[in-house]
């Protein structure tokens, strides 16, 4: 397990560098420039700017000063919002970002989960049919089209929820946010455990199991179940990363002070080291979480555990 | 036959098989046939409709779908017919779609075949290089680059075609290595034809079923991917309309015209859905044909 | 069974359910159109919302954006302040003196305190002007405070900050030198970069002192949450000098776009929005009666031509014959419902004032496209060689509505092929700027009511002139108005220069703004203004049913 986990960091040490190189470039082949302001600016400020943020030294010298920077996680200031560096608008961001996240893979994993092993117990009938009907339209549908509607419903006709901000301590402003972005990922997961499940039930030792006389609820909890999930956390890595670069739409459309808003205000604005800072803290996350879902695949199943 | 040796003769009887499958299952015959339906609509209502997908018709502004005069999906803002402009969004979306899945699909079946066909160090540099591209976070790098270097549409294909030829290229890799595990490439070596002309000639056509099936389901992500986009304000430009922009426009108007939002969603839904069955169905067909 | 007519009857289902139509009756806990009480509700607490861009910095020295400029009003407050009905009335000031030349005013200030219970003093006004026009601060706004003496020089740098025309006598009196008489000078008092600034706290914390925990105000609230680019909240400051007449407890600010300020408003989460989008108009009306209020607005809409390259430079006929083919009266009733009223001259309507309208606007529709082809053809464009152009606009649906239109006319009326682009607000800006843009959007929304505030954008070397344009005796005429201290003469001077913009066709008038909100009717004490700033100080909300 421990030269599993070396080898996969060792891996990701080359990731990160490609994405910082590539956003490095970015942030300075860009036609114009860092410092496009909209001021006015007179040319001797203009040079202290410059001298500052060491605009004036030769590109090998500024990437590895970069590359030092990010070391030190410092990602610099922010060009649209004054005063402001980029490592708040991250500290700003990311626990909505986190929140909304883990809220969505929770009710995408339980309901998808559930209604995964409903079709599969029940399989061929009215109700697995009903389950995978809804499961491909919620693979079909955008999320941005799911979201306004959901908006449309529960906030501006019943009245139950709020249709948007964030208020931090009211759970109320978490639920269409966190629904309107789990609902593709319900879908992916309830196909996904259903065929597993369904193939989990199919395997001889399940029929051993049942000859030894445990009932059936018995047998889909402490034998079909744990198989029945490899395929689902296996999946889980990138669900998560799509979780994040998704919650970009959800932040738009309900209006979160999320990172993906940034993100895209940034784009917008050519706000370019908000832009490459978050390209390269999601980049990260992705590593992470990947990991992680590697890491529980191995749990799960002993088989991997040996070395390989 | 069983099914290693089906994999060995070349595409040809693959197709036949994977046909027959695909008749015995209606759902995703229906799904054909109403993507055939789209696609020819999209191709043809803009050509014959009266109206115009940008001139503003000021006296007729927000009107309703109404069998009237012929506009069976109502107005837009500016008086422009809907239809005629659902339809051009079809066409805008059905040609990223497939065009980007093309790109994808290129560059995912030659690094794959050529990783698994070579081996060795070439395959484990190569497949090195996908797992580190996995990590990265494309869609926030699409749309800076979309930002950047302006909306140059040709941008969008290449763009969400080099997003999607990952899965691809670690799928064709596993298939090419089972190929050239058979005999008649042993055979074929022996006579000393030269690696690039074998994975032409006898890696590559023996993969289009596979390649089909996952180029089939890539191209639901890919439209999804530029409607995403295009919500975002960084897809087309007006007064072109691909249905995602026509569904942000739509989603503006949500109390008051719900008609401008339902029924552009509609048609998205109704192409991403068939696209999707679709592959489903031809991956069952070709994973129960090989047993 | 096919499995095909539940899934393909699931999304239409869906869907239709959603757009249902509209009202559920009596049970409905937030109805469209609350019932009101008479006595104050138990909550004061008001929901506002601002423009999606959010607001960039609250820096009143900095900061030149809408948004920002409503938060502003609330948490500071300078030598005077608008009163309800939008006319300036004493602020910090409590009364002033006029030198006989209109060049010297000499402000009293009352006793006042700022939010840390320190005495505000006239050297806070001096401190913040110097700092506004200083040019480190790097303030892209110096130039609004151009009517003060050597203004421009010192933000030009040719002169130290102490020569600026401020200064203060004892710890009440400010004293202010004037270029000129300037007759709007009482409401430029009442605007951001003339509010006083705490010293200490700037020097304290630099840059950060704008943050909740270290900002320090001497309005009527004070801030108590920011969220990046997110909600702004203020609260009731108690110290303020009118504090007794301020009823609200709390104000929050929600930056959002057009669509989702109506879909909160419905929701009833928001009770003052700050648009609603035309195309709406009578169906909001239908569904919300007299909550939908409009008003006439010190903004125009204009499109700039860019006088220093092609196609517009030195092309009179072509910048003639483009603003003809405009059909304006068409653009007002359809696209924008009624709302605005059509403009062909830069400077809205004001009372006492008199816009010079060009000749041809007053010709039928044929004549006048028939005129504006002539034109065309003399600027050397025709079937065969078309104009070709991009119109560049800040990203706004509005903007994309008329900008689509505009192009179809000029396609259909003279055979020009404009193509439009869209872009943030922030990146047009800057494009303009640096005069990159043949023709742009070059909305303006005016500082105060005066003609001036319209007219300085062509001036030659206006830090705003995206155009480029530069006319002498247009200068000199505005240099005249600008020594003329007798009201009357200089409205007629100021005229004089306009029929000139005209003449020129300088630029592409669209119409005049007119502001648009959405307002719960349990919410007083706003007030529709020509300049559309409704302190937060006077309202207050009614008890109402849903509340």
């Amino acid at each position: 397990m421990a030269r599993y986990l070396a080898g996969r960091l060792l891996t990701a040490i080359p990731t990160l560098l490609v994405i910082a190189t590539l956003a490095f470039m970015l942030l300075h082949l860009t036609p114009g420039g860092p410092f496009d302001s909209d001021r006015i600016l007179t040319p001797q400020i203009e040079r202290s700017i410059a001298a500052r943020y060491h605009l004036d030294e030769p590109l090998w010298q500024q990437y590895f000063r970069y590359l030092g920077d990010l070391a030190r996680g410092d990602l610099g200031p922010s060009f649209q919002y004054r005063n402001t560096s980029v490592n708040e608008l991250i500290a700003q961001g990311l626990p909505v970002d986190v929140t909304i996240g883990a809220l969505s893979m929770l009710f995408a994993l339980l309901a998808g989960g559930a209604l995964g092993l409903l079709a599969a117990t029940r399989q061929g009938s009215v109700l697995d049919q009903l389950a995978t009907s809804v499961a491909i339209l919620g693979i079909s549908v955008p999320v941005f089209v799911t979201a306004p509607l959901l908006i449309l419903v529960f906030a501006m006709r019943l009245h139950w929820l709020p249709a948007g901000d964030w208020v931090s301590g009211s759970w109320q402003h978490l639920v269409l946010p966190s629904v309107a972005l789990a609902l593709p990922y319900t879908a992916y997961i309830a196909r996904i455990m259903r065929a597993s499940t369904c193939d989990a039930l199919s395997q001889p030792f399940i029929r051993t199991a049942r000859a030894k006389g445990l009932s059936p609820t018995a047998v889909l909890w402490r034998h079909a179940l744990r198989p029945a999930l490899m395929p689902v956390v296996s999946f889980l890595g990138p669900a998560l990363a799509g979780v994040l670069t998704g919650s970009i739409v959800i932040e738009q459309v309900f209006g979160l002070p999320g990172m993906g808003r940034y993100f895209v205000t940034g784009a917008l604005n050519r706000d370019y080291t908000v832009v490459t800072g978050i390209t390269v803290l999601y980049g990260a996350l992705i590593i992470g979480l990947n990991l992680l879902a590697d890491l529980s695949y191995a749990w799960l199943d002993p088989r991997l555990r040996r070395p390989a | 036959m069983n099914g290693a040796a089906a994999a060995v003769s070349p595409g040809g009887s693959a197709w036949r098989a994977a046909w027959r499958q695909l008749r015995a299952r209606r759902s995703a015959l229906l799904a054909l046939g109403v993507l055939a339906a789209i696609a020819l609509a999209a191709l043809l209502v803009p050509c014959f409709s009266p109206y115009d997908y940008a001139t503003p018709v000021w006296t007729r502004i927000f009107t309703p779908p109404t069998l009237q005069a012929g506009r069976i999906f109502g107005t837009d803002a500016l008086g422009r017919d809907l239809l005629v402009r659902v339809m051009w969004g079809c066409r805008i979306s059905l040609l990223v779609g497939v065009a980007a899945s093309l790109v994808s699909v290129v560059i995912g079946v030659l690094w794959g075949a050529t990783a698994g066909y070579l081996g060795g160090r070439v395959d484990g540099l190569l497949m090195r290089t996908v797992d580190v591209l996995y990590c990265v976070p494309f869609i926030p790098l699409v749309i800076v680059l979309e930002v950047l270097f302006g909306r140059n549409f040709l941008l969008v294909f290449v763009a969400i075609g080099t997003v999607s030829w990952l899965d691809l290229a670690r799928i064709v890799r596993g298939q090419t290595l089972s190929i050239r595990a058979q005999d008649y490439i042993a055979a074929a070596q022996a006579l000393g034809v030269r690696p690039a002309t074998m994975i032409r000639r006898h890696v590559v056509p023996n993969l289009i079923g596979l390649v089909m099936v996952y180029a089939t389901l890539t191209v639901p992500s890919v439209i999804l991917f530029e409607a995403l986009l295009s919500f975002l304000g960084l897809g087309v430009q007006a007064p072109l309309a691909s249905l995602g922009s026509l569904v942000a426009d739509g989603a503006g108007e949500m109390q008051a015209n719900p008609y401008l939002l339902v029924i552009p969603a509609a048609f998205l839904a109704a192409i991403i859905l068939c696209f999707n069955r679709l592959g489903d169905a031809l991956r069952d067909a070709f994973e129960s044909h090989r047993g | 069974m096919s499995r095909w007519p539940l899934r393909r009857l699931a999304l239409p289902a869906l869907l239709a359910l959603a757009a249902c139509g509209p009202g559920h009756g009596g049970a409905d806990p937030r109805p469209d159109r609350p019932r009101v009480g008479t006595a104050a509700a138990a909550t004061q607490e008001l929901t506002r919302a601002i423009d999606a861009g959010g607001v960039r910095s609250i820096d009143p020295s900095i900061s030149s954006d809408l948004p920002a400029g409503r938060v502003l009003d609330d948490l500071f407050e300078g030598l005077t302040r608008l009163g309800q009905d939008g006319e300036p009335v004493p602020g910090v000031a409590s009364r002033w003196d006029t030198s006989a030349d209109g060049r010297t005013w000499t402000f009293h200030l009352r006793e006042a305190r700022w939010s840390n219970g320190a005495p505000l003093r006239a050297g806070d006004f001096v401190y913040a002007w110097r700092r506004t026009v200083d040019p480190r601060t790097a303030s892209d706004y110096a130039q609004a405070l151009a009517p003060v003496a050597n203004a421009i020089a010192v933000s030009e740098g040719r002169l130290p900050v102490t020569a600026l025309g401020i200064d203060a006598p004892d710890e009440r009196t400010v004293r202010v030198r004037l270029e000129a008489p300037t007759p709007y000078l009482l409401s430029l008092m009442t605007k951001s970069f003339a509010f006083p600034q705490y010293e200490p706290a700037i020097r304290a914390h630099g840059d950060d002192w704008v943050r909740p925990q270290f900002m320090v105000s001497n309005g009527a609230f004070v801030l108590r949450e920011l969220v990046i680019g997110g909600r702004i909240a203020l609260e009731r400051n108690p110290r303020y000098w009118d504090a007794a007449h301020v009823r609200l407890q709390r104000v929050v600010y929600l930056p959002l776009d057009r669509a989702a300020q109506t879909d909160r408003f419905f929701a009833g989460e928001l009770a003052f929005t700050d648009s609603f989008s035309a195309e709406q108009t009578s169906w909001l009306r239908s569904r919300l009666g007299d909550q939908v209020v409009s008003a006439p607005y010190l903004g125009n809409f204009v499109l700039g031509l860019n006088a220093t390259r092609a196609p517009f430079a030195g092309n009179r006929a072509l910048r003639l014959a483009m603003s003809m083919a405009v059909d304006r009266e068409i653009l007002v009733k359809y696209v924008r419902q009624g709302l605005y009223e059509p403009a062909w001259t830069p400077t809205p309507p004001l009372p006492g004032y008199h816009a010079p309208v060009p000749a041809w606007a007053r010709l039928g529709e044929a004549q006048r496209h028939a005129l504006a082809r002539r034109y065309y053809a003399e600027a050397g464009y025709s079937a065969q060689h078309p104009l070709r152009v991009e119109l560049h606009y800040p990203t706004d649906s509005d903007n994309r509505r008329t900008y689509e239109a505009v192009a179809a006319m000029w396609r259909s009326n003279l055979g020009a092929e404009v193509r439009t682009f869209n872009e943030e607000f922030r990146v047009q800006l800057n494009e303009r700027h640096l005069k990159l843009l043949a023709l742009f959007h070059y909305a303006w929304i005016g500082d105060y009511p005066d003609p001036y505030t319209f007219l300085q954008l062509f001036r030659t070397g206006f830090g705003y002139n995206d155009g480029g344009y530069s006319n002498p005796r247009y200068d000199a005429l505005l240099s005249a108005a600008g020594q003329e201290s007798d009201a009357a003469r200089r409205l007629q001077l100021l005229s004089q220069a306009e029929a000139v913009l005209d003449e020129d066709a300088a630029c592409i008038p669209l119409y005049y703004y007119a502001s648009r909100h959405l307002i719960k009717p349990y919410v007083r004490g706003w007030t529709s203004n020509i300049q559309d700033r409704n302190l937060s100080q006077y309202m207050y909300l009614l008890e109402h049913e849903g509340g």
